[in-house]
C-alpha cells in the first residue's frame, strides 16, 4: 500500500533532480533572502546589544533557524495541484487507484528533503564564512518541542496551500488568493523579524491566525524562551489549525471533485 | 455477460451564460442564467467481452464525455452505468485496476523523465508483481518496437514513440477494459498502422474489451466489426459495420483508366459518375450488376486499367450524418 507513495516520492526526486537549473536559482533566491535579512538585523545591532529582548545571538540565530524552517515547511508543491486541475492532467489520478491528497503529500516530502538537504548545506557555509554568534540550542525538551512544532507546521502549509491550489475547480485564476496569502504569510509568518516585536495587542491576535505557525513558532521554540504557558497555548492553536486545515481540505476535495464530475473541466 | 451497460444515459454540461462586456459579467454575477449543453441525450448500448467497438461520430457528438462517464470522470446526469458490473462514477480501486483510458491529447507520462520511470509508478500504483511487470514491459514494447527508447527522456521521443510509450503506460495492468479515445491522432502513416495491428492484436490476445473513437475510418474499417454511430448526443446507428456500408451503399465503383479519351455520354448508361476527366472515370455500379457493366465496358472502350472498388467509408458515414438517422 505505502510502497504506491514511496514510488511517488522516488520520482518526485528524480524529476526535481532533472530541473537543476531552476532548482540553483530557486535556492540562490532563498540564499539571497537569508543574506538580506541576516545583514539588516546585523547593521540594527551595529549601534545596541539589545532590541525588543532580543540580543545579537539570539536574533541571528533567529533568521538562521527561520531559514531551515523555511526550507521545510514551506517548500511546497501544492498550490501546483491547480495546474493539473486547470489543464485537465488530473483525469490521470482520478481513473487511478491513487489517493489524491496522499499522492501531493509524498510528491511534497520528497521535494522538502530536497530542499533541506540543500539548505543545511547552506547554513553551514555561511556559518563558515560569516562566523555569526550562535546559539547552539542543546536542551533535549526544547528541541523536541522544536521538531514537534515544526512537523505540525509543515503539515498545516501543505493543508493551506493545498486548499488554495483547489480554487481552481471554481475560478480559473488563483493567484490572486495565493499573492495574498503569500504578502500575509511574509508579514506575519515570521520570516523577516520575529512576531514578538509587535505591540503587544496585535501580537494577541496575529498569534490566533495560522500563519506565525509557519515560521515565528517553531524558531521561537528553538530560542528556549518562550515561557511554558506560551509554548502549551501555541501548541493548541497550533494543532487546533492543522485539524481546521485538513478538514477544510478534505471538504474542498469532495466538494471540488462532486464539481469537476459534474461539469467537467 | 455485458462488460459495458449503458442505458438511457445522459450528460448535461451545465453552462452559465455570459454576455460580452464589463457588464455582461456583471449581470451574469448577479443573476446567473444557465443552459444545458445535451453532449449525451438518452444512450443505450452493452458490449460484450472481446469486442471492439467504434464509437464515431462528427466533432461535438458526445464520445469523449460518454468515455469521461465510464470511466467515472464525469457523474451522469441520468441514466445508469455499469463497467464489469461497479458503477465507475464511485471510482472503486477494484474498478479502476482493471480498465484504462487513453486520450490521445492527455498523456501521463512523466515528462522530464525516460518512460520506464513512469512505467515504475504505475507498477506501484496498479500493484503488479515483479515478475509481471517484467513481462508485460518486454511483451508489450516489442509488439510496438520501442524497446530501445524506454531510457531516453520522455521529452525528446517523437510524437509517435510517445503515443506508444502511453499505451504501454496504460496496459500494464493489463487492463480487462479499454477506452480509446482518438489514439490515432496526429500520428504519421506508418505508426498509425503501427499502432492500429497493435490494438487489434491486444484485442484478440487478451480478449480485451475495447471502445475506440476515431476521426479515421481507416481505423475503424481496419479494426471495428460493430460501430456505434452518435450524432447530437444519440445514437443513430448500433450495428455491424457491414451492414450500414451494405444499406448505405449497395453499389461498388469501378474504376477505369481508358487508353483514348472517352465521351461522358457514352459513360452514362453504366452508372452515376462519380469522377470523370475523360481518359479516367469512377462509376456507381449497383452490386448484382457488376459482373455484366464490367464486361461490357471491356468490350465497348480500350481499357487500360480497371478496378472495382468499395465505396469510401468516409462517404458513407458523411451520409449517416446528413440523413440524421438510419
Ligand atoms: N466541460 C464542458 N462544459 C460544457 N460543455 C462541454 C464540456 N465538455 C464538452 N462540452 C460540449 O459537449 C458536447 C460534446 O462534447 P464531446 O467532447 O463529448 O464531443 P466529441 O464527440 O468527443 O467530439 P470530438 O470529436 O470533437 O472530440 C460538445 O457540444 C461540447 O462543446
Ligand atoms: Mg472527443
Amino acid at each position: 500500500m505505502s510502497s504506491k507513495y514511496w514510488a511517488v516520492f522516488k520520482i518526485s526526486w528524480e524529476n526535481g533532480l532533472v530541473y537543476r537549473l531552476n532548482f540553483t536559482l530557486w535556492r540562490v533566491r532563498s540564499v539571497l533572502q537569508l543574506l538580506l535579512v541576516y545583514f539588516i538585523w546585523w547593521t540594527v545591532f551595529q549601534t545596541q546589544d539589545q532590541i525588543f529582548n532580543y540580543t545579537k545571538v539570539s536574533i541571528l540565530t533567529y533568521v538562521m533557524v527561520a531559514s531551515l524552517i523555511r526550507a521545510i515547511i514551506l517548500s511546497s508543491r501544492a498550490v501546483d495541484v491547480s495546474a493539473q486541475i486547470n489543464d485537465g492532467s488530473i483525469v490521470n489520478f482520478l481513473v487511478k487507484p491513487l489517493g489524491f491528497i496522499k499522492y501531493y503529500f509524498a510528491r511534497d516530502l520528497a521535494d522538502k528533503l530536497l530542499n533541506i538537504s540543500f539548505v543545511i548545506f547552506e547554513i553551514i557555509l555561511l556559518v563558515i564564512i560569516l562566523k555569526p554568534p550562535l546559539l547552539i540550542q542543546q536542551n533535549f525538551e526544547i528541541l523536541l518541542f522544536f521538531t514537534l512544532a515544526t512537523i505540525l507546521g509543515l503539515f498545516l502549509y501543505f493543508a493551506m496551500a493545498f486548499c488554495i491550489g483547489m480554487l481552481a475547480f471554481w475560478v480559473e485564476n488563483a493567484w490572486g488568493p495565493l499573492f495574498l496569502v503569500t504578502i500575509i504569510l511574509e508579514g506575519f509568518g515570521g520570516g523577516l523579524f520575529p512576531i514578538d516585536i509587535l505591540p503587544k495587542n496585535i501580537y494577541d491576535y496575529v498569534m490566533l491566525t495560522p500563519f506565525p505557525y509557519l515560521i515565528y513558532f517553531p524558531a521561537k521554540l528553538y530560542l528556549g524562551n518562550l515561557p511554558t504557558m506560551e509554548i502549551f497555548k501555541g501548541f493548541i492553536i497550533l494543532i487546533s489549525w492543522v485539524f481546521i486545515g485538513w478538514y477544510l481540505m478534505m471538504a474542498i476535495l469532495q466538494q471540488g471533485l462532486k464539481r469537476y464530475t459534474a461539469f467537467g473541466y | 455477460m455485458a462488460v459495458i451497460l449503458v442505458k438511457n444515459l445522459k450528460k448535461y454540461y451545465r453552462v452559465n451564460q455570459k454576455e460580452p462586456g464589463l457588464w455582461g459579467s456583471i449581470k451574469s454575477l448577479i443573476a446567473r442564467k444557465y443552459y444545458d449543453v445535451k453532449a449525451v441525450n438518452g444512450i443505450s448500448f452493452e458490449i460484450k467481452e472481446g469486442e471492439l467497438v467504434g464509437f464515431i461520430g462528427p466533432n461535438g457528438a458526445g464520445k469523449t464525455t460518454t468515455l469521461k462517464v465510464l470511466s467515472g470522470l464525469l457523474y451522469p446526469t441520468s441514466g445508469s452505468v455499469r463497467v464489469l458490473g461497479y458503477e465507475p462514477f464511485k471510482r472503486q480501486s477494484i474498478l479502476q485496476k482493471q480498465f484504462s483510458l487513453i486520450m490521445g491529447q492527455k498523456n501521463q507520462l512523466w515528462w522530464d523523465l525516460p518512460p520506464l520511470e513512469s512505467f515504475l509508478l504505475n507498477k506501484e500504483i496498479y500493484e503488479i508483481e515483479d515478475s509481471q511487470f517484467k513481462k508485460k514491459v518486454n511483451e508489450l514494447s516489442e509488439m510496438l518496437e520501442v524497446s530501445d527508447i524506454l531510457k531516453i527522456q520522455v521529452r525528446k521521443l517523437s510524437l509517435g514513440q510517445r503515443m506508444k510509450c502511453e499505451l504501454i503506460a496504460a496496459l500494464l495492468h493489463s487492463p480487462k477494459v479499454l477506452f480509446l479515445d482518438e489514439p490515432t491522432i496526429g500520428l504519421d502513416v506508418v505508426a498509425q498502422k503501427t499502432m492500429r495491428d497493435f490494438i487489434k492484436e491486444y484485442n484478440k490476445k487478451f480478449k480485451a474489451t475495447i471502445i475506440l473513437t476515431s476521426h479515421y475510418m481507416g481505423d475503424v474499417k481496419e479494426l471495428c466489426k460493430r460501430v456505434i454511430i452518435i450524432n447530437q448526443g444519440k445514437i443513430v446507428y448500433d450495428g455491424l459495420l457491414e451492414k450500414i456500408v451494405n444499406r448505405f451503399a449497395p453499389f461498388k465503383v469501378i474504376s477505369i483508366d481508358f487508353e483514348k479519351m472517352a465521351e461522358k455520354e457514352e459513360l452514362a448508361e453504366f452508372g452515376k459518375l462519380d469522377e470523370f476527366d475523360g481518359i479516367h472515370a469512377k462509376i456507381q455500379v449497383n452490386k448484382d450488376e457488376v459482373p455484366d457493366k464490367t464486361s461490357r465496358l471491356l468490350s465497348k472502350f480500350e481499357v487500360a486499367d480497371l478496378t472495382i472498388e468499395d465505396p469510401s467509408i468516409e462517404s458513407i458515414i458523411r451520409e449517416v450524418f446528413s440523413n440524421g438517422r438510419v
